[in-house]
């Protein structure tokens, strides 16, 4: 799966791509709105991550064009502008989500994930991995085909580390992803420790092997 | 005091003291004229009088004429001299008035002459002007010209006031309502007078270039926030694939932890200097109905289950309300408040919410505040020593409110912190 890289600021393009190229995605990067411009029209890809504003252009420029050549990749837009219009827009021209800087890169990575499925699988779709089957569609969780009855959040959340397996994903980045805002309310993450327990608790139950680890307090990591 | 006042208060003490002074001074010049004219009349009358004698040479006996004269005449004695031979001398005496019955002041020549060859004694005198009766008139002419002094600088002044410092006043009045972030400019009305139109060009200058001062510091603000925004990313999306690491040790992890609730800590801030300085700039104008009481309600159903951690109930009293507003500003207001409430919120305590008519009332059980309660709503004052809390949730809940004109108030009254805005 081919992922493009739109963002001028090198450091960061360097780090978002080492964290998903361990998820195999092949990441390519444009530093520049014309670099941008020559690779989307020579190119398919999975998913676009585009910065709005670049050095030598507005990112929504990139977007419209991509539109006008009837392009379907899907396009992550991504700026440090954190102003609706901006994102109405955005979205307007045809983006399929918006992330604002600065952003965990568990985030970004489970956003990519969810819509390379809607694009590959139009929508219809199955995570799975090993027992645990979870239909995006129906929004129900099942363990050896039986389902488990899921709270909201505890949906969110397998979900969110299903699409960050094998890789640490932090208790700030977890809270964030299921409170948003709200999640600058939470004490010593009390909140996040008892969702991950009632998961592992209901997973288990339903025979399902544990693969929630805890890190050092860092965080978790979901891997077999 | 005002500016005129002060001028009216010396000019009428002046115009007091030189009435005052003027009394003494008038009467002592119009007694001596008085006194120098009566003079030069007794001296002419006494020399008519000796001439007009001296010419009566028929008189046989004179003696006898002259005590008749004596007798008959009101203002002239002759009398012998019986040997006092008096130098011609002028005085002023208390004399008994027969005509008018009481003493009264007389002017007398007294002076000596031969008439004869035998010597006498003649004295002329003439009534003056009595010393009570002319303070009495000068004083009442004195008195009305002190109240007709101070009547027509009072009305001279009320006048002046009105009109010569109207323009003073407007400009005045014109500072006094101006606010930096609200106002254009000042615009002070032209007048004819070199100094205030000196003061207006100043003030205007003056004005003019704080609010450029200001405005780019607003954009300076901004700009910061924005700019910030990208290091903060590549500071986290370092960390990310820090921790990723499979050989970290746990004191490793621990810091890479902390670095992550430090760089979060910044990007709230970050984030709420940021919508600061937008409300400040007038970015949030898109107004749309939005109901309220449901707004409210999915909030805190979003809350519900962090509450419940702390044992913390949450009360609703929520009646339907639509109002017209932003919604991105309003959802910031509501979940200020309600972070806010449950953040204070002691634990197994209550926070209710209620919405009735156009007001709505967050209400939490907690301790009294150690702070002011004026202070609560500035920047970056903390109660507590909350390090998730950003200490600006508050200040921008107030200015959410004061940009749309809502009434928020702060009360605290048998335990219970209650905020109330009405829209």
């Amino acid at each position: 799966m081919k992922i493009l890289i739109i963002e001028d600021e090198k450091q960061l393009v360097k780090s978002m791509a080492q964290f998903l190229r361990q998820e195999s995605y092949v990441c390519e990067i444009a530093y520049t709105a014309s670099e941008a411009n020559e690779k989307i029209l020579l190119f398919d890809y999975d998913c676009i991550l585009l910065d709005i504003s670049l050095p030598d252009g507005n990112g929504l420029k990139i977007l419209e064009k991509l539109k006008d050549n009837n392009k379907s990749d899907g396009v992550i837009i991504i700026t440090a502008k954190n102003s609706l219009d901006d994102r109405v827009k955005g979205l307007n021209l045809g983006a399929d989500d918006y992330l604002s800087k600065p952003f965990y890169l568990p985030e970004l990575s489970a956003r990519v994930s969810a819509i390379i499925r809607r694009k590959r699988f139009d929508g219809n779709n199955k995570i799975c991995f090993r027992e645990i089957t979870v239909d995006l569609l129906g929004k129900i969780a099942s363990v050896n085909d039986q389902t488990v009855e899921l709270t909201r959040k505890e949906y969110d959340l397998l979900i969110f580390l299903i699409s960050n397996k094998n890789r640490v994903v932090s208790k700030n980045a977890i809270a964030e992803h299921l409170s948003g805002d709200d999640a600058e309310l939470m004490d010593k993450f009390d909140f996040i420790y008892s969702h991950i327990k009632n998961l592992k608790k209901k997973l288990s139950e339903s025979g399902c092997e544990d693969y929630i680890r805890t890190v050092y307090g860092l965080g978790y990591k979901f891997t077999a | 005091m005002r500016l005129l006042q002060v001028s009216l208060r010396s000019l009428l003490l002046y115009s007091l003291i030189l009435v005052l002074v003027s009394i003494p001074v008038s009467i002592f010049s119009i007694r001596e004229i008085l006194n120098e004219e009566v003079d030069e009349s007794l001296a002419l009358h006494s020399d008519q009088f000796i001439k007009h004698i001296k010419s009566y040479e028929y008189l046989e006996d004179l003696e006898m004429d002259l005590k008749i004269w004596d007798q008959l005449s009101y203002d002239i004695t002759i009398k012998p001299s019986e040997g006092v031979n008096a130098v011609k001398q002028y005085q002023t005496v208390l004399q008994y008035d027969s005509i008018e019955q009481e003493l009264h002041r007389f002017r007398l020549l007294t002076s000596s002459v031969d008439i004869k060859n035998k010597p006498y004694l003649l004295t002329i005198r003439m009534s003056l002007v009595d010393n009570d009766e002319l303070v009495m008139a000068l004083g009442i002419v004195q008195a009305v010209l002190i109240v007709l002094l101070a009547a027509g600088l009072l009305l001279l002044n009320r006048s002046l006031s009105r009109k010569l410092w109207k323009p003073f006043y407007n400009t005045l009045n014109q500072l006094k309502a101006y606010e930096l972030d609200k106002n254009e400019s000042i615009k002070p009305e032209k007048t004819n007078i070199i100094e205030f139109d000196d003061l207006n060009k100043t003030i205007s200058h003056l004005t003019d270039r704080n609010r450029k001062v200001f405005l780019q510091q607003k954009e300076f603000i901004e700009n910061a926030s924005h700019e910030l925004q990208t290091p903060l990313a590549i500071f986290q999306s370092k960390l990310d694939n820090l921790m990723q690491n499979p050989s970290l040790s746990e004191s490793e992890a621990s810091t890479i932890l902390e670095l992550e609730q430090t760089a979060q800590r910044m990007t709230r801030l970050n984030k709420n200097l940021l919508l600061l300085s937008k409300i400040d700039n007038d970015q949030f104008t898109d107004l749309e109905e939005i109901e309220l009481s449901q707004l409210a309600s999915t909030l805190l159903s979003n809350l519900k289950s962090m509450a419940d951690l702390e044992k913390i109930s949450i009360q609703t009293t929520i009646d339907p309300l639509t109002i017209k507003a932003n919604q991105t500003l309003i959802e910031v207001l509501l979940t200020n408040l309600f972070h806010n409430a449950i953040r204070h919120t002691t634990s197994t305590g209550k926070v209710s919410v209620e919405i009735k008519g156009r007001v709505l009332k967050v209400a939490n059980t907690g301790n009294p505040l150690t702070m002011d309660s004026d202070k609560m709503f500035e920047r970056f004052s903390k109660e507590g020593r909350s390090e998730n809390s950003s200490g600006l949730g508050l200040a921008i809940v107030k200015k959410i409110c004061d940009s749309s004109a809502y009434k928020l108030s702060y009360h605290f009254q048998e335990g219970i912190h209650i905020f109330s805005i009405t829209f």
